[in-house]
C-alpha cells in the first residue's frame, strides 16, 4: 500500500500513525439521521481494515444526505489529519465541518454554529487522501463532532471509514463524566461476587 | 428503566368539553396525564417530565422537564378549556423544550394527546415527523375524542414518518368504554417499549386485570377473601332461588291444589331445607326444619302438608342418620370412659404399670402409700355404688 509521503512503507508501519483509533471511546459514539441505529460505530476500524466494506457502514435516511457523528475520546488527543472513505455513486459526502468538545449538538445547532474547521471533500474510495487540520486548534480534543451537510448527488450519504491521525496525551478533560447518584437504592446495581457466582461475598 | 426526558402536550381546546369520556374529555385526559407522570418518574428517578398546552391564544409551556412530581401535578390545576389545538406548533415547542434539557444523556420523547380535529395537512405533518426522527426524538400519539374525517390518516402518516426502530407509538382510544387512563395503562406508552414495564404500571395493570376481584390476594388477603365469600354466597342464593322456582313448577305439575301464598311459604321451607342439606350445622338445619313445619301449620291444605312432610322426612333422613350415628358414638365414648376408670381402679394393674416405669421402686415407702391410697379410693367408690342402689330401692 502506497503512502502519500515519499518513502516506501517497509521502514515503518503506517498504521501506527493512525493509532488514534485506539483512543476512541466506541460505546459512546453516536450519530444523528442514521438509517440503522448504532451503525455509526462500524465506521471506526483499524487502518488495515479500512477497506473491508463487507460489514455495515453508516448510511443516512432516505432522501436526506445530512449526517452528524459525535466521537468522544478516552483521553485528550491532538489531531493532525482526518481520513474519510465514502460510498459509491455520489453517496460520498462533499463537505465536512468539525466542532470540538461540545456534546449534544443537533442539526439546527450544527447549521447555525461556526465550525472550528470546514473541508471540501473529494470522493475517496481507498482512504489514502487525508485532510489536514489546523493543528493549533486541535490541540486538546476530548470529543469531536463531524457534520456532513451534503453529498455528491446521491439519495443517501454513506460513510465506510473515519480515521484520525495524531498524538494522544494521557490527560483527560473531565474525570467525572456523568454522575448518576442513587435517589432510590436498586439492589441490582450492587451485585456482590456471591450473587454473580464465585468468590467470597463482598459488597463493593 | 430508560433515562428519558418527556414533554406531554395536552389538548385543552373547546372539543374537550364533551362528555363522551366520563366525566368530561378534559378530566379523563388530566387523569391519564397524572398517571403517566407518576409512571415515568417512578420508572427511573432521573427521568424528567414537562407539560405544555396546545390550545388557546398560544402554545404555553406549563413546566419545563422536571423530576418533581408535585410541581407537575400542581400545574395541572386551573387549566382552562378553550380555543383550537395547534398540533404542529405544540410539537415544535416540545422539541425545543427537550433540546434544552439539563441532562443531555436523557433520550427525548414527546407524548401528544390529540382529541380535536387536526387542521394541518398530511405533508406538513410528515415533515414535522421527519424532523423529529432526524433529531432522534420519539413520539407517542394518543388519539381520542373527536373522530373527524381524515384525522386518523393524518395521525398515521405522522406516526409513520416519526417511527424509527419501534420507539414511537400511536394509540387509539374509542369513546364509551374504559377510561383513557385505564386504556393507556396496558400500552407501551406506560410500560416503556416492552422492557418488562415499570413496577407502577405493571402493578396497576395487573391489579385490574389478572385477579378476579381487582384486588391482589398478596396485597390484601382479607379483602380478597371477603369478596370471594360474598360472591359465593350470592351465587348460592341465586341457585337456591332458581331451585325454588323449579320446585314450584314441579309442584304445579303434580296438580296439587295450593294457593299461591302456601306455595311460596312451602317453597321457602323447601329452600330452607335445601340449604340445610348442604354442609352446614346440624342445629341450623333442625331450626330451619322447625320453622318450616310451623309455617306449614298455618297453611290449610293437608295434602300439601303431607307431601311436605314426606319431602321433609326424605331430606331429613340423612340428618336423622347423622344424628343417630353421633349419639351412638357418644355412648361409645362414655362406655370407654367407664372402662378407663375401671382399669385404673384395678388393684393389680396399677402396681404393674408403676413397676414398668423406670426409677420407681415398688418397695419405696412413698410409692407403697400411694398405691394404698388408690386402692382405698376404689374400695370407697365401690361401697358407694352398693349403698346407692339399696337407698334407691327404698
Amino acid at each position: 500500500m502506497a503512502c502519500l509521503h515519499d518513502h516506501s512503507c517497509e521502514d515503518h508501519d503506517c498504521s501506527s500513525n493512525w493509532s488514534l483509533y485506539k483512543h476512541i471511546d466506541l460505546p459512546k459514539v453516536s450519530a444523528l439521521n442514521e438509517a440503522v441505529p448504532g451503525s455509526a460505530k462500524s465506521v471506526f476500524k483499524p487502518w488495515e481494515h479500512r477497506l473491508n466494506s463487507s460489514e455495515e457502514h453508516l448510511e443516512s435516511n432516505e432522501g436526506d444526505p445530512e449526517l452528524l457523528v459525535y466521537i468522544p475520546f478516552t483521553s485528550d488527543v491532538k489531531i493532525k489529519s482526518i481520513a474519510i472513505i465514502g460510498g459509491t455513486d455520489g453517496t460520498s459526502p462533499s463537505k465536512m465541518r468539525a466542532f470540538i468538545n461540545r456534546d449534544g449538538i443537533d442539526f439546527s445547532d450544527a447549521q447555525n454554529m461556526q465550525a472550528v474547521q470546514e473541508w471540501d471533500l473529494v470522493e475517496n474510495l481507498n482512504g489514502l487522501l487525508e485532510f489536514q487540520t489546523r493543528y493549533a486548534k486541535f490541540q486538546s480534543v476530548a470529543s469531536i463532532t463531524l457534520h456532513f451537510p451534503d453529498n455528491f448527488g446521491g439519495d443517501t450519504s454513506q460513510i465506510h471509514y473515519i480515521g484520525f491521525k495524531g498524538e494522544a496525551t494521557q490527560l483527560k478533560r473531565d474525570v467525572v463524566a456523568t454522575i448518576v447518584y442513587e435517589l432510590m437504592p436498586n439492589p441490582s446495581d450492587h451485585k456482590t461476587k456471591a450473587e454473580s457466582g464465585g468468590g467470597f461475598s463482598q459488597v463493593e | 428503566m430508560v433515562l428519558e426526558a418527556t414533554m406531554i402536550c395536552i389538548d385543552n381546546s373547546e372539543w374537550m368539553r364533551n362528555g363522551d369520556y366520563s366525566p368530561s374529555r378534559f378530566q379523563a385526559q388530566a387523569d391519564a396525564v397524572n398517571l403517566l407522570c407518576g409512571a415515568k418518574t417512578q420508572s427511573n428517578p432521573e427521568n424528567t417530565v414537562g407539560i405544555l398546552t396546545m390550545a388557546g391564544k398560544q402554545v404555553r409551556v406549563l413546566t419545563t422537564p422536571t423530576s418533581d412530581l408535585g410541581k407537575i401535578l400542581s400545574c395541572m390545576h386551573g387549566l382552562e378549556v378553550g380555543g383550537e389545538m395547534n398540533l404542529s406548533a405544540g410539537i415544535q415547542v416540545a422539541q425545543l423544550a427537550l433540546k434544552h434539557r439539563q441532562n443531555k444523556n436523557q433520550k427525548q420523547r414527546i407524548i401528544v394527546f390529540a382529541g380535536s380535529p387536526v387542521q394541518y395537512d398530511k405533508t406538513m405533518l410528515e415533515t414535522i415527523g421527519k424532523k423529529l426522527k432526524k433529531n432522534n426524538v420519539s413520539l407517542d400519539i394518543v388519539d381520542f375524542g373527536e373522530d373527524e374525517e381524515g384525522k386518523l390518516e393524518k395521525l398515521d402518516a405522522l406516526f409513520a414518518s416519526v417511527n424509527s426502530n419501534e420507539s414511537s407509538h400511536i394509540i387509539h382510544i374509542p369513546p364509551g368504554g374504559a377510561a383513557i387512563s385505564t386504556a393507556l395503562m396496558s400500552t407501551p406508552v406506560f410500560t416503556g417499549d416492552g422492557e418488562g414495564g415499570s413496577g407502577f404500571a405493571a402493578a396497576a395493570a395487573a391489579g385490574g386485570g389478572n385477579f378476579d376481584f381487582g384486588v391482589d390476594p398478596n396485597l390484601d388477603p382479607e379483602l380478597a377473601l371477603a369478596l370471594r365469600v360474598s360472591m359465593e354466597e350470592e351465587r348460592a342464593r341465586q341457585e337456591a332461588a332458581a331451585k325454588r322456582a323449579a320446585d314450584e313448577a314441579a309442584r304445579e305439575e303434580k296438580g296439587e291444589p295450593s294457593n299461591s301464598q302456601d306455595a311460596t311459604m312451602v317453597g321457602k321451607a323447601a329452600e330452607a331445607i335445601n340449604n340445610a342439606s348442604e354442609p352446614m350445622d346440624e342445629v341450623n338445619a333442625l331450626l330451619q326444619q322447625a320453622i318450616a313445619l310451623s309455617m306449614e301449620n298455618s297453611g290449610s291444605d293437608p295434602s300439601v302438608h303431607d307431601s311436605e312432610m314426606a319431602e321433609a322426612t326424605n331430606e331429613d333422613q340423612d340428618l336423622a342418620m347423622a344424628l343417630q350415628i353421633s349419639i351412638q358414638e357418644a355412648a361409645k365414648d362414655s362406655s370407654s370412659q367407664s372402662d378407663m376408670s375401671k382399669v385404673l381402679e384395678d388393684p393389680s394393674f396399677m402396681p404393674s404399670v408403676l413397676a414398668s416405669l423406670p426409677g420407681v421402686d415398688l418397695n419405696d415407702p412413698s410409692v407403697k402409700e400411694l398405691l394404698a391410697s388408690l386402692q382405698g379410693q376404689s374400695e370407697q367408690s365401690k361401697q358407694k355404688k352398693e349403698d346407692n342402689p339399696p337407698s334407691d330401692g327404698k
